[in-house]
């Protein structure tokens, strides 16, 4: 079934939560806030807390805090190293995805109701 | 945690998502009228020059450039994003480095050189209601540039930009 898969997959973005924040961050603004990215990613504070910290342990991604009087913001941005990796999972993704497509396609049910 | 592997929905949900990002990057009702205003300040540089000789030529550019920044300050601060110009960012990634809505960003940079230009030779030969007139165009122009900027940047975050 993976035949035609050729790029590698990153372990570390693998999780769906990881590669969401990585896939909405390298999408083309510069600094996503953290409130736009949780609601993007349709998850909770505590879970893009934690996930953050570890891609930025990671090297993934950069994460800026500041303030807006004394509401505290915190901005988020892909790396360079991030988004070399997240484009290489997409590739994997995609291509896995080529593949699964590619193999249920060949069985299709045939005219007499055998599988091709 | 879900596992990618387990979800064949996983770039369809990626998609979903930066459909939901891509969203949030609508410009608040002042942005436009103040971009107009931004580069009816440059407009006037021209003018300026002729007309009020105490007036610093400058000091209208970086009248302008205040304006300007303000304005991607409050668009960040409203839309939770920020996706302002970073010329600085080409001496670490390199003249080519991805940067969505760059053509929209070269055309106002162009029709920013030509007006000003066309202004002043317009003023030296005397005709100074043609210069009004072509500093009104423009600020017309460059809002709807800076529109089409956004609308790039949009649907960069809708396609998934580089790592689309």
């Amino acid at each position: 079934m993976t035949g035609g898969v050729t790029a590698k997959p990153d372990p570390f973005i693998h999780p769906i939560t990881r590669l969401s924040i990585c896939g909405l961050l390298a999408a083309g603004a510069d600094w996503v806030e953290f409130a736009a990215l949780r609601d993007a990613a349709g998850i909770s504070d505590s879970v893009l807390s934690k996930q953050s910290v570890m891609l930025e342990d990671a090297g993934y991604v950069e994460v800026r805090k500041g303030a807006v009087g004394r509401r505290p913001r915190t901005w988020l941005r892909l790396t360079a190293q991030g988004r070399q990796a997240l484009e290489g999972h997409l590739a994997w993704l995609a291509q896995l995805e080529e593949a699964v497509s590619a193999s249920t396609g060949s069985l299709t049910p045939g005219p007499g109701g055998g599988v091709r | 945690m879900r596992d990618v592997a387990r979800d064949p929905a996983a770039l369809e949900l990626l998609r979903v998502q930066r459909n939901r990002l891509a969203d949030r990057l609508r410009p608040p009702w002042w942005y436009l009228p103040g971009a107009a205003i931004a580069w009816a300040v440059g407009g006037t540089g021209e003018f300026a020059l002729r007309y009020l000789p105490r007036v610093d030529y400058w000091a209208i550019g970086v009248a302008q450039l205040a304006v300007w920044c303000l304005l991607q300050w409050g668009l960040a601060r409203a839309t939770g994003l920020k996706v302002g110009p970073r010329p600085l960012r080409v001496l670490r990634d390199g003249l080519f480095y991805y940067r969505p809505g760059r053509p929209a960003l070269i055309a106002m940079f162009v029709v920013s050189l030509a007006v000003g230009e066309t202004e002043f030779l317009l003023i030296r030969h005397g005709r100074v209601a043609a210069a009004i007139v072509v500093a009104a165009l423009a600020v017309v122009t460059q809002v709807v540039l800076q529109r089409t900027w956004l609308q790039e940047i949009r649907q960069a975050l809708r396609d998934g930009g580089a790592a689309a």
